[in-house]
């Protein structure tokens, strides 16, 4: 419970942070995704049904704060949160360099997720020549603010929750 | 039932994309409509991200108010600098330029004269007001010696008194013990200009039948063996009226403005001025003394 408490308030601050104060450094349109991070920290440690009720909320958060319909960036951040969940079950990512490279990878997954169901469901929506710049942007500003959150989550005392083959 | 358990993560997770998917194809279809939930999280967040933006405007306002204006006042410091400096720098252009004007004056009034002449500097005046001395940097060392006339290109300054080696005192022509032969240039009046108590200067032993009026020019002599003659001394300011025995006395204004000078001429009783046509209307000496005047 304690873990869902500390998990919802960061996310609602990355929410707010990312609504407003992340706007002012943002490139070419691009904002650091904090609710991604946290989506990865959720696939990296919370193997449960919650984290994947977690990894929902958190998209749902962020199509409920932004203009996008609802559902499209739940879809995005589950499959994030599927890839992450399987992926560290194979193959260890526990240091600080291999998460960031894991959100870098995440925020591609995320955002390919997006843009296709843009593209599927809404065609006449975005100028798709403009997405890889905008991709590898998002992309790197999202790493860029791992360390920070990870580090944040880790103080916070929340238990980890991993599944053992 | 066992293999839902063990994949329990993965079959949520589907279940929910599913969800998910299925709310986004409804979103997609009915839009501008939004789920209720949603709604609820949009109101809820909407005043959240007002308030953030209230912070970062206050703090920006700080920002620009206060860490901007650091940077503001080390440039205005360094603005007030270098306008320091170029004040400075105009200062010493000015002085440079007066000093020109003032030593190209010197040099044509120094081409008027005929024999020995030494340029030099004052260096120090007489801090008691009733002497009227100044110091210039001439001595011995430089052929300097007691009783030569100092000139400047106004006329008549006064005549050593002091000899040091490399300095020398200078008597003006307004101290109490200056005396200089003189005439008035218009009537050829003979006189003594003294210095007065005043601190001006007044020209005795006037005979009282002379011609003199106020405005008169009055020159040297060149009889006292000090000044050459023919240089101005100064102008009549008006005459005494009190002295009614043979004599009277007329108050003369020096033509050399004794209080800022910087520079004179130092010249032996031999020198003399260059002999010049007489202008229509009277002699030409004093006019040739004139500062500003090009020699032709």
């Amino acid at each position: 419970m304690r873990s869902a408490v500390v998990l919802g308030l960061v996310a609602c601050v990355g929410l707010l942070l990312q609504s407003t104060l992340f706007h002012e450094i943002s490139i070419g349109g691009a904002v650091p995704d904090v609710l991604l991070v946290l989506c990865v920290y959720l696939g990296l440690n919370q193997h449960s049904v919650g984290g994947a009720a977690g990894a929902f909320l958190l998209g749902y958060l962020q199509d409920a704060a932004s203009g996008s319909p609802t559902g499209l960036n739940a879809c995005g951040m589950l499959v994030v949160f599927v890839i992450v969940y399987l992926t560290c079950r194979r193959l260890w990512v526990d240091n600080v360099v291999s998460k960031v490279v894991l959100v870098f990878l995440a925020s591609f997954v995320k955002t390919t997720v997006v843009v296709v169901l843009l593209a599927l469901l809404v065609p006449q929506r975005g100028e798709l020549s403009s997405i890889p710049a905008y991709l590898i942007t998002q992309a790197f500003l999202s790493a860029a603010v791992a360390p920070a959150v990870f580090w944040l989550l880790a103080n916070t005392g929340i238990q980890a929750n991993r599944e053992t083959e | 039932m066992d293999f839902l358990r063990r994949n329990r993560v993965l079959v949520s997770s589907l279940s929910l994309l599913l969800v998910s998917i299925l709310l986004l194809s409804i979103s997609v279809r009915s839009r501008p409509y939004r789920d209720p939930l949603a709604e609820v999280v949009f109101e809820v967040f909407s005043p959240l991200g007002g308030a953030v933006r209230w912070i970062q405007e206050g703090v920006a306002d700080v920002w620009y108010g206060y860490v901007y204006l650091i940077g503001a006042r080390r440039e205005n410091e360094e603005l007030r600098a270098r306008v320091t400096e170029l004040e400075a720098a105009m200062v010493r252009l000015a002085e440079l330029e007066q000093s020109n004007k003032r030593l190209a004056d010197l040099l044509r009034f120094r081409s008027q004269l005929r024999g020995q002449v030494l340029g030099a500097r004052v260096v120090g005046r007489d801090p008691l007001p009733w002497f009227g001395s100044f110091v210039i940097d001439l001595g011995r060392a430089d052929g300097v010696r007691s009783g030569l006339a100092v000139l400047a290109p106004g006329g008549v300054v006064g005549r050593v008194t002091e000899v040091g080696r490399r300095s020398s005192r200078v008597m003006l022509l307004t101290d109490n013990d200056s005396g200089i032969d003189a005439v008035v240039q218009r009537s050829r009046a003979r006189g003594i200009v003294q210095g007065a108590r005043d601190g001006g200067c007044r020209m005795n032993y006037l005979r009282r039948d002379v011609d003199v009026v106020p405005g008169d020019v009055v020159v040297t002599s060149g009889l006292d063996g000090i000044f050459p003659k023919g240089l101005l001394i100064g102008t009549i300011a008006d005459i005494s009226l009190e002295n009614r025995g043979l004599l009277r006395s007329a108050r003369v204004e020096p033509g050399v403005r004794l209080d800022d000078l910087e520079e004179v001429l130092v010249a032996g009783a031999t020198v003399e001025l260059r002999e010049r046509e007489p202008a229509p209307g009277g002699p030409a000496q004093v006019e040739d003394l004139a500062p500003g005047e090009d020699e032709s």
